[in-house]
């Protein structure tokens, strides 16, 4: 939708802390609190496009990217009044339980997380391609006016991809905190640097150029620590970013477009 | 040059309030060292985002170069006070050129996000390169060379600094305000086909305002280098110090001459209010202002000021 989303990744620290919180006070499993998360990250995310970004009609270019700018520290800050700034996890039964693969170990939470993963790429594809809605959505990112003179409101379709983009990202907190610890402020911007690169790397606005955007920024920075030095892993990434963005604006696996 | 000449009246005034405040008795001088130092950060940062309309999030890093050059100039090369200063600002303008010829290819957010990437990698720099720049610990300035026998640990020498710093970059945004360069600059960030059009080198224009404004961000940071005394990578060249700067000069209004320095005495003050309140979460304010501004004064304070007013002459005009 080309909304550039500087509080993504504070999404998922939402969901890290909303599985905590969960956990903590109710004894609910991460993968229980999914459930109600899910709906919940979907309502949150409809909520501010209806009352933040939808707003942003005819300002100074940018302003969107102000406006997530402000989002984002508004819920680290608060976040952080909630929660105090020391590091958090959760500890659960099979956290670091691990299957034995032939010659590979790997651990259950990565499997659960990969699978989960792939079910929602699949959902995602089946969505775009094959309902109205989703031919709607598609529509709408490729040409808002043309898609609005073919009688499709565009307004609930912003909604509805917002909705859906806060969703998966407070599920993958919920998934991810048994692995990681998580902080109120510095771990939000780190997957939404994260993000960023993983989709420029793709491509904007192409999914399956996510997907090897976000193989490719892993296997690079594995690589990078491992051969060049461990300190600068998460320079790798940014600068593999600013490679694409400079010489492949269009992302690796995007379509040339001319622009007049 | 009628225009320049009121402008001049009004820094003038400026100055003027700035030499008398530390006669008043109390004055918290921490404080105003902070609100001059940010309004000629936000300054600096506007020649580049408000008048040529390039949103850089990356000019921590400039502050950053100004103040390791600092200490690292004095303490390690041996050079003294202004030297270390003018090699921080050399560096940066290098910096700056480097980094636009590489970047102004990308339009609109897309150069913002580059901004972010390459301050960060400078960021990861100064934190691994420990043997150089002290690492992620931070560097202690323990002593510093006496330019003309001023004691550069003295809050009120540091005051009179960054005074003479915050008037240099309202002069010099004045000076270029009312010139040549700055229709330039305008042209450029209205159209830069139009601008293209009718003669001017749109890459050229941006390179000239980044380079100027990483050199005076750099100065800045200079500063901000004395009076801190304690270096540390994880602020200096981190997001949310470029987001502050740009934050101000936006919520005052970009492309204003006075506009940064409103929204720097906006921002400043009540931030170091709720610096006692929240503690460490000082920065919600910071994101709640940003939300109201872009929501409701998209063109910041004096933008929508001078809007009103001229859409009232034009009205008036009219009749």
């Amino acid at each position: 939708m080309r909304i550039i989303n500087f509080s993504h990744g504070d999404f998922v620290v939402i969901g890290m802390y909303t599985a905590i919180v969960l956990y903590t006070q109710l004894g609910w499993d991460p993968l229980l609190s999914l459930l109600v998360a899910l709906p919940l990250g979907f309502l949150l995310g409809v909520v501010l496009e209806r009352l933040i970004l939808s707003r942003l009609v005819d300002v100074p270019e940018g302003s969107t990217l102000l406006a997530t700018l402000g989002l984002s520290l508004v819920v680290q800050n608060t976040l952080m009044l909630s929660f105090g700034a020391s590091p958090r996890s959760l500890n659960v039964a099979y956290g670091s339980a691990t299957v034995n693969l032939g010659p590979m170990t790997l651990s259950v939470i990565q499997l659960v997380a990969g699978g989960i993963v792939l079910v929602v790429i699949a959902g995602l594809y089946l969505f775009l391609n094959y309902t109205e809605r989703g031919q709607a959505v598609r529509a709408t990112s490729q040409n808002r006016l043309g898609a609005e003179l073919v009688g499709i409101n565009t307004r609930s379709v912003h909604s509805l991809v917002f909705g859906v983009g806060v969703a998966l990202s407070v599920a993958a907190g919920i998934i991810l905190i048994p692995q990681l610890f998580v902080t109120p402020v510095i771990t939000g911007p780190v997957f939404t640097l994260k993000a960023f690169v993983v989709t420029v790397l793709g491509g904007l606005g192409n999914v399956w150029g996510a997907i090897g955007g976000g193989l490719l920024l892993g296997v690079v920075e594995v690589l990078g620590a491992a051969y060049i030095s461990f300190d600068y892993r998460d320079a790798y990434g940014l600068v593999a970013f600013l490679l694409i963005l400079l010489l492949r604006p269009e992302g690796l696996f995007g379509r040339t477009v001319k622009r007049v | 040059m009628k225009r320049f000449s009121g402008s001049l009246a009004q820094l003038a005034l400026f100055i003027a309030v700035g030499l008398a405040l530390p006669l008043l008795p109390g004055t918290n001088f921490s404080l105003l060292i902070t609100l001059l130092l940010f309004i000629g950060l936000a300054t600096s940062w506007d020649i580049l985002g408000g008048w040529t309309g390039q949103t850089s999030l990356g000019h921590a890093a400039f502050v950053g170069i100004g103040a390791y050059a600092l200490a690292l100039g004095t303490n390690r090369l041996g050079l003294d006070a202004i030297s270390a200063v003018q090699l921080g600002v050399g560096v940066a303008v290098l910096f700056a050129l480097l980094w636009g010829s590489l970047t102004f290819g990308l339009r609109g957010s897309y150069f913002t996000l580059s901004t972010i990437a390459i301050a960060e990698i400078l960021r990861l720099a100064a934190i691994n390169e420990a043997w150089f720049t002290g690492g992620s610990a931070g560097l202690f300035i323990s002593s510093l060379p006496e330019p003309f026998g001023l004691d550069l640990f003295e809050r009120r020498v540091e005051y009179y600094l960054a005074l003479v710093y915050a008037a240099s970059v309202l002069a010099c945004v004045m000076w270029f305000a009312s010139g040549r360069f700055g229709y330039e600059m305008r042209a450029v960030r209205e159209d830069e086909a139009a601008a293209q059009a009718s003669g001017i080198n749109p890459t050229r224009i941006k390179l000239r305002a980044f380079a100027l404004s990483g050199a005076l961000t750099a100065l800045g940071g200079g500063v901000y280098g004395a009076y801190l005394s304690f270096l540390d990578p994880h602020n200096l060249f981190f997001l949310p110090l470029s987001v502050q700067i740009a934050l101000t000069a936006i919520i005052g209004g970009r492309g204003t001459v006075w506009g940064p320095a409103l929204g720097a005495t906006l921002l400043i003050l009540p931030a170091e209010l709720f610096r006692s309140v929240f503690a460490e979460a000082n920065l919600l304010i910071y994101g709640l202002l940003i939300l109201i501004v872009t929501l409701f004064v998209p063109r910041g304070l004096i933008g929508e000021l001078e809007r009103y007013l001229l859409r009232r002459r034009y009205a008036r005009e009219q009749g």
